[in-house]
């Protein structure tokens, strides 16, 4: 099973949160009037998303209008009152305020808008941009998902139930491709005694996936539980600062980096994946700019993530992408290479990760960083989850890109050694 | 907690975002300092890598852990060196990169100008306070340090990034003071 993981904490149905406003019927004659003054004298500021008149239709086809004031609070002090500053206008047009309620946040499902305008009208966007999953999988695609989870799962315990680690795979969606594959090297590096290793952790660069999996071999998800048995404590996002207590004796062959989680190592091989691939992209006419270091609130945007020499092969590009997906509005850096051989995106947009424990902060923001469309993980991270669990990276409106979070349910057991997995499935 | 020194330091992290800049990456740069000397810097490499997660801090530390283990330091000695180390940096670290530095547990931060879209020491999250469930003691932090010079620098890189432009000039940055 897979579950959709929310840009908010799901509040419940019948039981969101509402604060109190001034409201007061309105002759429908000075609607307009009273909603302009009303913008510059009293605006809604965290209410955008609260419509500022309601409109009802009384018995015998009446209309009523009502309009929302402001809010009946001050520093949590309910008031009594409408504040000093609206009496005037309040008795210019004869109003009758009284108090109400309205929603607090904005819906983030149709079924939430429902509700909240039983209460007072609201406004709903759903999200502009659709990443496949988010409205459900079809069969096919949640057969894929499980694979590449399973693959996942597989890269974790490989080094057998007592070394479990967290793994991440990253996969191209689109050519269900894996495009690199990593396990935690905060202490993996013991077998790494030179430069070459260093730099370069070789993964597997890219194969069909199904040389990797065995489809006769799906994934157990009769049970999900969110406290594990174990501790699993050489999961890297689960215990972020285990390293520095490690005692290791035989240094000079051990090369350790208490930096190097799954997810990290994962974008790392799959930038020197493209590198390889696309190597002449250097000197070549387009350079990527890449905006969303660390750049402070400026006049001028972070839009403009790419500079093209030639005007002109920007146009003939937008036309060739036609790997594009919707959420390309939040990226409009992807690119297509000029030989066309190869889509190539920029980052890792459009591609998913498979980890099999929710990601820390630190590896949640580096996929924001190297734009991940879809997150899926297995195990939630009660301790230093950042998607979910503690935070909620996916749902930070700063951030300038979003991805969609799935958590893909599997059984402890999933966990343990690949003979009794076997057994399981053999049932 | 700012002393005379911070300038002069903050003033080698600009001189490592001006490296940045000068290969077209977004100008952001940093150094490390450990006993009131500068052990590392670095300089964003975000483009040059295609890895969007270069960003100076992490080069930096690399360049830090890399040594230390090459001068036979157990990680229990390299834990203890970072609890001692300064970092300074022209922006605000983002999520990834305080979150990065405090599980590195390193002492302070000293930054430039805040990052009100992914600052990560209190413009979006907070993690420079550290937290007790993963037993995580944060960092001391710092802002506002020469930040007129840094936001230049970004300003003037996002303005003039088409790399046809004439060579970026920095008109402002160069009058630096300390």
């Amino acid at each position: 099973m897979i579950v959709h993981i929310p840009d908010e904490p799901p509040h419940d149905l019948h039981h969101q949160p509402t604060v109190s406003v001034f409201a007061s019927s309105i002759n429908p004659k000075h609607a307009n009037q009273i909603v302009r003054r009303l913008n510059q004298i009293a605006p809604l500021e965290g209410l955008r998303h609260v419509k500022r008149i309601r409109k009802k239709v009384l018995e015998g086809g009446q209309i009523e209008l009502s309009v929302v004031l402001c809010l009946a609070y001050e520093a949590d002090n309910q008031l009594d009152v409408v504040p000093p500053h609206l009496q005037e206008f309040i008795s210019s047009y004869q109003l009758g305020p009284f108090i109400t309620k309205v929603c607090k946040y904005e819906a983030t499902s149709k079924e939430e808008w429902q509700e909240q305008c039983k209460f007072w009208p609201t406004s709903y966007h759903p999200r502009t941009y659709n990443i496949d999953g988010i409205t459900g999988f079809s069969e096919e695609d949640s057969q894929s998902v499980l694979k590449f989870m399973q693959s996942a799962v597989e890269l974790a315990t490989s080094g057998g139930l007592v070394n479990v680690v967290n793994a991440a795979v990253i996969v191209d969606p689109s050519a269900k491709q894996i495009i690199s594959t990593a396990r935690d090297q905060v202490f993996a590096w013991n077998n790494c005694k030179d430069d070459s290793c260093y730099k370069k952790p070789d993964l597997l660069s890219s194969h069909p996936v199904a040389n990797s999996l065995d489809p006769q071999k799906p994934l157990h998800l009769r049970s999900s539980c969110n406290h594990l048995k174990q501790s699993y404590t050489g999961v890297a996002c689960l215990y972020p600062c285990q390293w520095a207590e490690q005692q290791s004796n035989s240094q000079i062959s051990y090369y350790c980096h208490p930096l190097r989680h799954a997810a990290i190592v994962a974008i790392e091989s799959s930038a020197a994946r493209d590198r390889r691939l696309f190597p002449n992209d250097e000197g070549s006419k387009e350079k990527y700019l890449e905006f969303d270091h660390e750049s402070p609130c400026m006049s001028s945007p972070s839009k403009r993530q790419k500079t093209v020499e030639d005007d002109g092969k920007l146009n003939a590009q937008s036309q060739t992408s036609n790997q594009v997906e919707d959420n390309d509005k939040l990226n409009p850096c992807r690119q297509t290479e000029s030989n066309l051989l190869s889509a190539r995106p920029y980052l890792c947009t459009g591609y998913d990760i498979y980890l099999v424990w929710e990601p820390c902060t630190m590896c949640a923001m580096a996929l924001v960083h190297q734009r991940i469309r879809r997150i899926f993980y297995a195990f939630p991270n009660p301790k230093t989850g950042a998607l979910g669990s503690v935070y909620r990276l996916q749902g930070e409106k700063s951030l300038n890109h979003h991805y969609a979070v799935f958590r893909v349910l599997l059984p402890e057991e999933a966990l343990h050694n690949r003979s009794a997995e076997t057994k399981e499935t053999g049932i | 907690m700012t002393s005379p020194d911070t300038h002069i330091f903050m003033e080698l992290a600009i001189q490592q975002a001006k490296l940045a800049m000068d290969a077209l990456e977004v100008p952001v740069g940093c150094v490390i300092v450990e006993d009131g000397k500068v052990i590392a810097s670095g300089r964003n490499r975000t483009t040059e890598t295609r890895n969007a997660t270069r960003h100076a801090e992490m080069e930096a530390i690399d360049v830090l852990l890399e040594q230390w283990q090459k001068n036979g330091l157990s990680m229990t000695e390299v834990a203890k060196k970072f609890s001692n180390c300064s970092l300074y940096v022209t922006c605000e670290p983002c999520i990834m990169c305080a979150s990065a530095l405090s599980n590195l547990g390193i002492k302070e931060v000293f930054y430039g100008c805040s990052n009100d879209k992914f600052g990560g020491c209190g413009s979006i999250l907070s993690l420079n306070l550290g937290d007790a469930v993963s037993l995580n003691k944060g960092f001391k932090c710092a802002g506002g340090i020469m930040a007129t010079e840094a936001v230049l620098l970004l300003r003037t890189f996002y303005e003039q990034g088409n790399p046809n432009a004439p060579k970026p000039h920095r008109p402002l940055a160069q009058q630096a003071t300390t």
